[in-house]
């Protein structure tokens, strides 16, 4: 097995032999007979095979060696305890696998890069407040830049597609021509549309299907290349799929197509945008040319915008840029990624350190236990630093298979996830099937680990006391001085404290979160959403069908009240524009304030139950031809008016708008989002301003499924083409704006029952062996007379004492770790004291819990065979 | 037993022998029984070579670079490994010779006056 070094073993034998040969020769020519000769040298020699084993040892390759016959060794200790090793690897594989697991959906998110050519290229434009820029500015931007090789625009937008099943809402991108060559991906089939198939505007009917929807939607027809789909209903030209792997650019959202973006007029029907300024609808991204930093890009984008907004103060007023990594919208949604993912990170860091900790102590344990061998073998001649290495091999190769074991849980857990898709009307999907990164981390960990919790034994044996162990001394343990388990003890103790407190808090957050004032009551409300523009509905038969629906539908049975909108607050589809009041008319671009608008019917506001703190709620006869109304909430009033009665005033909705005239101030509420905190918002009359997005209200009585299949029913029998979407109860589908509470609280909640599982075994393991080596002395007490409350007392004060003292450790950890579950949580207030209060009474209670078996084998100690046990 | 004299002979320092190896090859390539003897006769049989641990000092060194070896005949015509000091191996040894003067020199200054009080 040693071939590959460099001088062979026969080699240095030949030698000796060589010598010995020599030896004789000259104690024969001192006159000695061949045979004395012979025994005379070998025994000047000493020891042939002892030269030759330290000839070995000093071999290159040596460590390789001892190490195989370590892991060996250490395989079968392994396998002789099957109950340790079942225990060991279980909780590092749970502790590896949530690690691996966090970090293969932050790999995912944040880390990996977008499937395209040379990434690292890629810039996102991001400019203050928003992401997106105005069509007009764009075409600027490409044109006059020095910087980028290619600048794309591109906008996520839904569309009506006809494929097999009929028609259906699906979601796409509407991309600027160059948007695939600058990107550098390759069509799975067909080609890609260039800048020559998007150059006047409806004249590009083509569309590049995902590699997703080609499968789902159109079986995989490998035919589809030329033939023709409905896309609103108008004809299309498939030219082309996208691979497997490219899902467009960003990391959440996984398009089912691709259309030229001057297509836009016909994508969004009534609502052409790409020749207006007032109208930031364009996300864009460039490669940035060879050599060309992103400071240099960003000065040289920023001289671009100066002119712009001194050319158009009106819209522009302000521009500025700053490069994002593309694949999160900018800072918009990439910070609290970031924040989300490195603060799930930090926690289940803490897990597996947790799960070290206990493994730590049990090792250690059982390190007391083979004291005994390994005297043997520090009196038979190992050394320290053997008896070390082999300590640490152990506890590697446990490290290693509950790390492979954990890999395989996160491995098929993170498929789950991949192949889920949230609820939504919206398709969120993450790829974060794991890849090397992955692998690599986990593989790190597992290492880390192993050398973590393989210390303290280590540490403990290489102190060992050959002489007395085996003289038999019994090692002690329980009074005095603190141990190293204490420690250990403590130490998870803190972290189970600020893991649980972790989960509670989410707990706590959600709870409140759903308790929390919406402004608006969801309960009861169903809602049906539907887009007469993509339906092919003119301006006057949208509010015909409209105000149809509405009619048919407060006829049915059990029905309260019905309305329509273009939206509902906290739904994903929220519009805004910049408000300039009546009094200030020199505001600047750059000082207006943007507003959330919605477009309702009458009847809104009593359907959604929204408060009217003063005036009146719209009616039929607010319409196109009487003059403007609109309904503001209070932070508009407070914030944008800065009057105390709203009533009256008069604002315009962008720079050029209509003057509206405030009629009802409403109460605040919640809009895009849980953590809004007063955000301005006001509604206008969609008979005022018409809207072909439509959501239908219904408040009634009725269970939320009996109730959607009604309006079904009723909307079909009005137009049997027509898609609906976001049908159901409100509740349920304001899940988008509960998912990222939702899922922080599940994966929170895991953490700390994984943190309370492993605080459980770590204090059962503790009292269990305080026990079991003090059984000697807790007989001979017992023999003496002491009663049960005595010999609990024993027991029970020093767990209790590193139960305190892990508490107060973890109360402090968790304080500091505020900030970080603040970006996890909403509304996390870590200071909060009923939480560190039920935190504490958890901690009790899992002491209690964990110590009750070991305590009750105390008590039954039966003195008679405790003291004659040896 | 043995006949060989009794008198008792000075067992080596630990890393004495890379020295007296590294000396002894200055005066030409030597094989290993060949070394062990010279130093027994060059200290006028006061100094014992281990030969057990002669040969694992001989590898030690030969990884070192300060010597290198080859096989070869002996001069009574036996195949023996002879070892030869290598450029590193002189600079070695000067270095060592150097240290170790210094160290013998600081004993005797310590040892020095017991004996003259004594």
């Amino acid at each position: 097995m040693f071939n590959w070094r460099r001088r062979r073993e026969p080699d240095f034998t030949q030698e000796i032999e060589a010598h010995l040969a020599l030896e004789v020769d000259r104690l024969r020519g001192e006159g000695m007979s061949a045979e004395e000769a012979q025994a005379t040298a070998r025994r000047e020699f000493g020891n042939v095979l002892r030269a030759q084993e330290q000839f070995r040892e000093s071999g290159r390759w040596m460590w390789l060696d001892h190490l195989l016959r370590d892991m060996k060794f250490a395989l079968r200790v392994l396998l002789r305890n099957p109950g340790f090793t079942t225990v060991a690897v279980l909780s590092l594989a749970l502790g590896i696998g949530v690690n691996a697991l966090v970090f293969s959906v932050a790999n995912a998110v944040v880390l990996r890069p977008l499937p395209v050519s040379r990434p690292e290229q890629l810039a996102f434009l991001e400019p203050p407040h928003h992401p997106s820029i105005s069509f007009p500015d764009y075409r600027e931007l490409r044109d006059r830049n020095q910087v980028f090789s290619g600048l794309v625009g591109y906008r996520i937008v839904a569309v009506e597609m006809e494929s097999q099943s009929g028609p259906s809402r699906s979601w796409g991108y509407l991309a600027t021509g160059n948007y695939f060559d600058v990107l550098g991906v390759r069509p799975y089939l067909g080609r890609f549309f260039h800048p020559a198939d998007d150059s006047r505007p409806g004249a590009s009917p083509y569309a590049v299907l995902s590699y997703g929807s080609w499968k789902s939607r159109f079986g995989g027809d490998r035919e589809i290349v030329g033939k023709t789909i409905r896309i609103n209903r108008q004809p299309y030209t498939v030219i082309g799929v996208a691979g497997p792997e490219f899902h467009g650019t960003e990391v959440f959202y996984w398009p089912e197509i691709w259309v030229p973006m001057m297509m836009q007029a016909q994508i969004e029907p009534g609502n052409s945008w790409l020749e207006r300024r007032e109208t930031g609808n364009t996300w864009t991204i460039g490669r940035l040319k060879d050599g060309v930093t992103r400071s240099r890009a960003t000065a040289n984008l920023n001289t671009i915008a100066a002119d712009l907004s001194r050319r158009f103060p009106s819209t522009d007023d302000g521009l500025r840029f700053k490069l994002a990594t593309p694949g999160l919208v900018g800072d918009m949604l990439g910070a609290l990624t970031r924040a989300f993912s490195f603060g799930m990170l930090v926690l289940a860091g803490l897990v597996l350190l947790a799960a070290c900790t206990n493994l730590a102590s049990l090792v250690t344990a059982r390190g007391k236990d083979r004291q005994r061998e390994i005297a043997i073998r520090l009196s038979i001649g190992a050394t320290r630093g053997r008896v070390l290495r082999q300590v640490l091999t152990e506890a590697l190769v446990l490290a290693l298979m509950g790390g492979t074991a954990g890999y395989g849980l996160a491995f098929v857990l993170s498929g789950v996830l991949s192949a889920w898709r949230a609820p939504l009307d919206f398709p969120v999907q993450f790829d974060v099937n794991p890849d090397w990164r992955v692998f690599l981390f986990a593989t790190a960990i597992s290492v880390m680990a192993g050398v973590l919790f393989g210390l303290a034994p280590a540490r403990a044996a290489s102190r060992t006391d050959a002489n007395a162990i085996l003289k038999g001394d019994q090692p002690r343990w329980g009074r005095g001085k603190l141990a190293a388990r204490d420690v250990l003890l403590v130490v998870q103790v803190a972290l189970c404290f600020v893991l649980v407190s972790a989960c509670l808090l989410s707990v706590h957050g959600l709870q409140r979160a759903f308790a929390t004032n919406l402004g608006f009551q969801p309960q009861g409300v169903s809602i049906a959403g539907f887009e007469l523009g993509l339906a092919g509905y003119t301006e006057e038969k949208g509010r015909d069908f409209r105000n149809h629906a509405v009619e048919n539908i407060a006829a049915l049975p059990g029905v309260e009240s019905v309305s329509d909108s273009n939206s509902v607050p906290l739904s994903i589809d929220q519009s805004s524009c910049s408000i300039y009041p009546e009094d200030q008319p020199n505001l600047r671009t750059s000082e207006s304030q943007s507003a959330i608008m919605y477009q309702v019917s009458p009847q809104f506001f009593h359907t959604m139950r929204i408060e009217l703190l003063a005036g009146r709620e719209f009616t039929w006869h607010d319409d196109a031809k009487s003059s403007r109304v609109a309904v503001v909430n209070r932070a508009f009033a407070k914030r944008v008016l800065r009057a105390e009665s709203a009533l009256g005033r008069r604002f315009r909705c962008g720079h050029g708008g209509e003057l509206t005239e405030v009629v009802g101030e409403a109460e605040d509420g919640k809009y895009e989002s849980l953590a809004d905190s007063n955000q301005p918002a006001f509604f206008v009359p969609i008979l005022q301003v018409y809207n072909s997005t439509t959501i239908l209200e219904v408040r009634s009585s009725l269970p939320d499924n009996e109730i959607t299949a009604r309006i079904r029913e009723s909307l079909t029998g009005l137009d049997p083409q027509l898609p609906l979407y976001s049908t159901g109860g409100l509740v349920q589908l304001l899940g988008f704006a509960f998912f990222p509470m939702k899922a922080a609280a599940i994966a929170l909640s895991f953490f700390g029952v994984l943190a309370a599982m492993l605080a459980i075994t770590g204090i059962y393991g503790l009292v269990s062996y305080s026990v079991a080596s003090r059984t000697r002395e807790i007989g001979i007490r017992i023999a003496m007379g002491a009663n049960q409350s005595q010999v609990m007392k024993l027991v029970a004060t020093r767990v209790a004492a590193l139960l305190a003292a892990g508490s107060v450790l973890g109360l402090f950890l968790a304080l500091a770790a505020g900030s970080v579950l603040r970006s996890v949580i909403y509304g996390a207030s870590p200071h909060d004291p009923r939480v560190l209060l039920s935190v504490l009474l958890t901690i009790v209670v899992l002491g209690l819990v964990s110590s009750w078996g070991p305590a009750l084998r105390a008590l039954r100690i039966d003195p008679a065979v405790a003291l004659r046990r040896e | 037993m043995p006949t060989q004299d009794e008198r008792d002979r000075i067992a080596l320092l630990q890393g004495t022998l890379d020295l007296l190896i590294l000396r002894t090859l200055l005066f030409g390539a030597q094989h290993g029984q060949g070394i062990a003897r010279s130093i027994q006769l060059q200290s006028h049989d006061e100094l014992m070579v281990d030969h057990g641990s002669l040969y694992p000092a001989l590898q030690r060194l030969e990884k070192q670079g300060w010597i290198s070896a080859e096989w070869g005949t002996s001069s009574n015509n036996r195949k023996a490994r002879f070892y030869k000091l290598t450029k590193a191996g002189r600079k070695q040894l000067a270095h060592e010779t150097g240290q170790w003067q210094r160290l013998a020199t600081a004993i005797g200054r310590v040892l020095g006056p017991q004996e003259s009080e004594g």
